[in-house]
């Protein structure tokens, strides 16, 4: 081999049936009338006509040894397809992919555990299934217990065990796999902030090892300091793979905005839409990082077709784990308009923004007269709080430093 | 400011990361091709190899799990069949007057008893094992046929358990073992090999269509008195063995006796069982792997 490569795939593609003759049934009673009907009648009105649907689509990619690729695209672009035809749990409709190296998929922390058995036992059971021998997992077993910090509680049933205690052992067990080649779902991370972090790190120490690592993720902060490339899938296909600034690029602008999912319009309502969100920094750059501290210019573009009385808009940032953060308000803050129409932008200054590092989304929504009638709503663009003393497991939602003060305690300090 | 533990976590998962990593595989690099099927026969057995540390290691799970919860235990391993006996001793044996070939009608019913409850359990566990394990089929990549194949192998204990009581009744009925005792081993073997055959095929129907559940009790039971255990075969007119002996838990059952009892040993049904299972777990091999393809993308 001239390359030396990790993984290579050709063209796969991935297709699944829509509300077709066998998926759409689930009993073999459905199959029977289904059959009993069309014996009798012409075909009664199929309820869906057979549908196709490539969730993977002539994906074709080249993977060096060492090198670290980031899967991004919306969801349902294929990325979770793409991981699952790589780690063989879905078979690919076509193509063909070769993988030279031990591969670990880590797309869900702790299938595999069961509830009547012990840590220990399912320590075996769990690496066994991730593809250990039993000598790796017994040599391995102290290092997997000590690192889950459930060492006392080793023997107990994992049926007794809290949720933390469960995925702690289990995501330590899948820790010290050492895979060649990882194929890693940010999924298996959502919600603990710990957690996430831990499964960074892990990430990195492999890393440093020379492993190769495929990592899908919503969170641009992460694959930014993961990943020196970035394949983007948009309907199953890639449209980008390349360098991840610019890869990041392209995703950004493709998914600015979305509708928000809790918004229905009113039937002959106004017709009011958001066209744009944009954000700038005080120089007027587009920009998706912002320091901690820097003020923020929210521009929002509004089409208004019908004249709002007395309009509101407001616009909120909520935190990536639906952590409502904020939110401004124009006719509370003092901008006050009868009536307004027509197309133009509305624009917010922030404060200086005292949010602790993370991804942060911006909402806006236009009502009528106060909070009277919601006009328009949109999920709008993201962005990063960088922050240089706090990592990302520090906690909470704001960050603003206080004075400190001891009382009536003996204080020693050390001398320079 | 930060959590200091978080950091200790850290720190220490990095280090036993990279102490870790004496990677002897790192050597001898497996290369895995992905492609789609190739054709009927593309079975792919050789996959399974590297595979059977987990077999074992699913094996033992299932009997961890079989006697963890249950107050008695083991104990179901002799309640169940001795129940089963007990009821036929007495009502075939006693009140029906059932011949049983002269070996005493308790042994008798017990020696068909114990392979069939063994093929049964094994039967359930390797057509409903997918279905079960749907979680991890969907989230992890194993080769599919180790499920049936552990399914097969876990209720082997229970038999031997058994097998232990039966040897203990013999004892009480002065029916003494002989090296035909021996043959238990292989017709054991030829249970599973039979269960593992229907199992291959009842199992990626279930995966689809979820009624094989519901059916297969009924099917078991039907079978049971299709079967030669509570009347022995010597009840079949002998022109229509071979017909009756299609019935490939015949051959077992009849075998087992000879193996308990003595008596004459009939070789016709062994072969034909063996034929009919043979010709069923070809085809059975065929088909599950042709369904496996789909098994996550269904289940």
């Amino acid at each position: 081999m001239t390359k030396n490569l990790a993984i290579s795939a050709r063209g796969l593609g991935k297709r699944y049936r829509l509300g077709s003759s066998l998926s759409g049934h689930d009993s073999l009673r459905d199959l029977i009338q289904a059959g009993a009907r069309s014996l009798f009648r012409q075909p009664a009105k199929d309820p869906k006509p057979r549908a196709e649907f490539w969730a993977l689509d002539d994906v074709s990619f080249d993977i060096e040894r060492g090198e670290n690729v980031g899967i991004i695209g919306l969801n349902g672009a294929g990325k979770s397809t793409l991981l699952k035809i790589l780690s063989r749990i879905v078979t690919p409709t076509e193509g063909t992919a070769r993988i030279e190296g031990r591969l670990g998929a880590l797309l869900e922390v702790g299938t595999g555990f069961h509830h009547e058995l012990t840590g220990r036992e399912n320590v075996y059971l769990y690496g066994a299934i991730l593809g250990m021998s039993r000598q790796e997992v017994d040599r391995k077993f102290d290092a997997i217990v000590e690192f889950s910090e459930i060492a006392d509680f080793i023997d107990t049933p994992v049926k007794r065990y809290s949720s933390g205690m469960y995925v702690r052992l289990a995501f330590s067990v899948a820790a010290h796999l050492e895979p060649d080649i990882l194929l890693l779902d940010e999924v298996l991370a959502v919600g603990d902030f710990t957690f996430q972090r831990k499964c960074m790190d892990f990430a990195h120490a492999l890393e440093r090892k020379g492993a190769t690592i495929l990592f899908v993720s919503h969170n641009m902060f992460s694959i930014k300091s993961m990943c020196q490339r970035v394949i983007y899938l948009k309907k199953g296909k890639v449209v980008y793979d390349g360098p991840t600034d610019e890869g990041l690029k392209v995703y950004e602008s493709d998914c600015r905005l979305a509708a928000a999912p809790w918004f229905y319009p009113d039937a002959g309502g106004k017709r009011v839409s958001i066209t744009d969100i944009a954000l700038r920094d005080s120089s007027g750059q587009d920009r998706s990082v912002f320091d901690f501290g820097e003020q923020m210019t929210i521009q929002v573009q509004i089409n208004a077709l019908d004249e709002i009385e007395d309009p509101n808009v407001i616009i909120s940032i909520t935190r990536e784990d639906e952590v409502h953060c904020g939110s401004f308000s124009s006719s509370m803050e003092g901008l006050k308009i009868d009536r307004m129409s027509g197309v133009g932008t509305i624009e917010l200054t922030t404060p200086p923004l005292k949010l602790v590092s993370d991804k942060y989304t911006i909402s806006v929504v236009v009502r009528e007269r106060g909070f009277e009638k919601m006009l328009s709503a949109q999920i709008g663009t993201s962005f990063h709080v960088k922050h240089d003393f706090l990592s990302e497991t520090a906690f909470g939602v704001f960050y603003e430093p206080a004075s400190w003060r001891i009382a009536e305690m003996e204080t020693r300090s050390k001398q320079a | 400011m930060t959590n200091p533990t978080n950091l200790q976590t850290l720190n220490r998962l990095t280090a036993s990361i990279e102490n870790l990593r004496d990677g002897p595989h790192a050597a001898r690099p497996v290369v895995t091709e992905i492609r789609p099927t190739k054709g009927l026969f593309d079975l792919e057995l050789e996959g399974l190899w590297p595979y059977r540390e987990l077999l074992g290691v699913l094996v033992k799970r299932d009997i961890q799990i079989l006697y963890r919860q249950a107050a008695l235990g083991i104990a179901w391993a002799i309640l169940q069949p001795a129940f089963s006996v007990l009821i036929f001793a007495i009502i075939f044996g006693h009140f029906a007057k059932m011949p049983s070939d002269g070996i005493p009608y308790p042994i008798f019913a017990f020696a068909g008893v114990l392979p069939w409850t063994y093929f049964a359990e094994a039967l359930r566990r390797s057509s409903n094992g997918l279905v079960s394990e749907a979680e991890l089929i969907r989230k992890v990549y194993f080769p599919r046929l180790l499920v049936p194949v552990a399914g097969v192998i876990a209720p082997a204990l229970d038999f031997f358990v058994g097998l232990v009581i039966l040897l203990g009744l013999m004892l009480v009925y002065g029916v003494m073992p002989t090296w035909n005792l021996l043959a238990v081993v292989p017709l054991l073997a030829l249970a599973g090999f039979q269960a593992l055959a229907i199992g291959l095929w009842l199992g990626p129907i279930n995966v689809r269509f979820r009624d094989i559940k519901y059916t297969l009790p009924f099917l078991i039971q039907i079978w049971m008195y299709a079967s030669p255990i509570v009347y022995p075969l010597s009840l079949i007119p002998k022109e229509w063995h071979w017909l009756y002996s299609l019935n490939p838990m015949v051959g077992v059952i009849e075998g087992f006796r000879w193996a308990i009892a003595g008596g004459t040993f009939n070789v016709l049904p062994l072969l034909i069982s063996v034929a009919v299972g043979s010709v069923l777990i070809v085809g059975g091999l065929v088909f599950f792997k042709h369904m496996e393809r789909t098994f996550a993308d269904v289940i």
